[in-house]
């Protein structure tokens, strides 16, 4: 029988701090709110330490729940009657050091006005680089539904790209 | 749209074909760094709730002990009462006990007494 995993907290949030961060931000464009969100997500892992099996499961419980937080954040926002997707740009107009490349930045300023199902879809994909399965087990959703997220998703992004970033991307 | 990795082969054993846009588009979306602090701040948050889990847990079993004792008073207070109004009960059936003891042989010395002097009085007569 194999041995039973011991799950360290301190390694598990070295390991996967920036996973959960990233998925955050991503999900509601909002730096403050998600270290809100991974702080959130971290303190929940470690009331369910016990349960958590293995590394994968570690990982797969984190993505879950940070993707399910980061949507209660937005959905909190939405209730306070906050206009998100202003927010958002505004957000994802600002701190020019943490942008890799002008393009990079811009893509993820669209990728931001795509509504939430499919900007967790692609976000999983792209970011976290999972297979449809996976992000369907992740989201808790049926893999289909997944799979035209994906693609309309996409479809959308590209369409906004070649409006607004044709300049930057070739055989768009 | 070909929803394999790179550097995969799809069902068909075609090499995926991913164009420039979702290569931007995956340069775009690698991991980025949490800040410093969130690490620490996480940390110091587990911390305090855990002050703040064994706090409460003290303050519950506090409240526990409390209740525990209060209703050990309130029963033995109880309990001491009962014993208390069956000892007066007692005491008091003693003394009922006593007064009817007293009242029969008060009875009993003038019953006596009667029977004497009507002895006396029959013999009186008959002299």
């Amino acid at each position: 029988m194999a041995e039973k995993w011991h799950p360290d907290f301190e390694r598990l949030v070295d390991e996967h701090q920036s996973m959960v961060f990233s998925l955050a931000w991503r999900m509601t464009g909002d730096r403050g709110l998600a270290e809100e969100v991974a702080q959130d997500v971290f303190l929940e892992l470690d009331r369910h330490m016990s349960r958590i099996e293995s590394p994968e499961h570690a990982m797969f419980w984190l993505r879950r729940v940070a993707m399910n937080r980061s949507a209660d954040a937005l959905r909190r926002r939405r209730v306070r009657g906050v206009d998100l997707w202003v927010e958002i740009e505004e957000n994802h107009g600002t701190p020019a050091e943490d942008r890799s490349s002008p393009l990079s930045a811009r893509l993820e300023q669209l990728l931001s006005t795509l509504p939430e199902a499919q900007r967790a879809a692609l976000v999983l994909r792209y970011q976290e680089d999972l297979s449809p399965e996976e992000i369907a087990a992740t989201v808790e959703a049926p893999v289909a539904t997944v799979k035209s997220n994906l693609q309309r998703g996409l479809k959308l992004l590209r369409s906004k790209a070649s409006t607004q970033l044709k300049e930057y991307i070739r055989g768009l | 749209m070909d929803f394999e990795r790179p550097g995969q082969t799809g069902e068909t054993g075609q090499p995926e074909q991913i164009d420039e846009f979702e290569r931007e588009l995956r340069q775009a979306m690698e991991r980025r760094p949490a800040p410093p602090s969130l690490k620490r701040r996480i940390l110091q948050q587990r911390s305090t709730r855990r002050t703040d889990r064994v706090q409460s847990y003290t303050v519950w079993w506090q409240r526990l002990a409390a209740s525990v004792l209060l209703a050990g008073v309130i029963a033995g207070g109880y309990g001491w009462r009962r014993v208390e109004d069956r000892r007066k009960g007692e005491e008091a059936a003693q003394q009922v006990m006593t007064a009817l003891r007293i009242t029969n042989r008060a009875l009993s010395d003038m019953n006596r007494r009667l029977v004497a002097r009507n002895r006396a009085d029959q013999q009186a007569r008959q002299e």
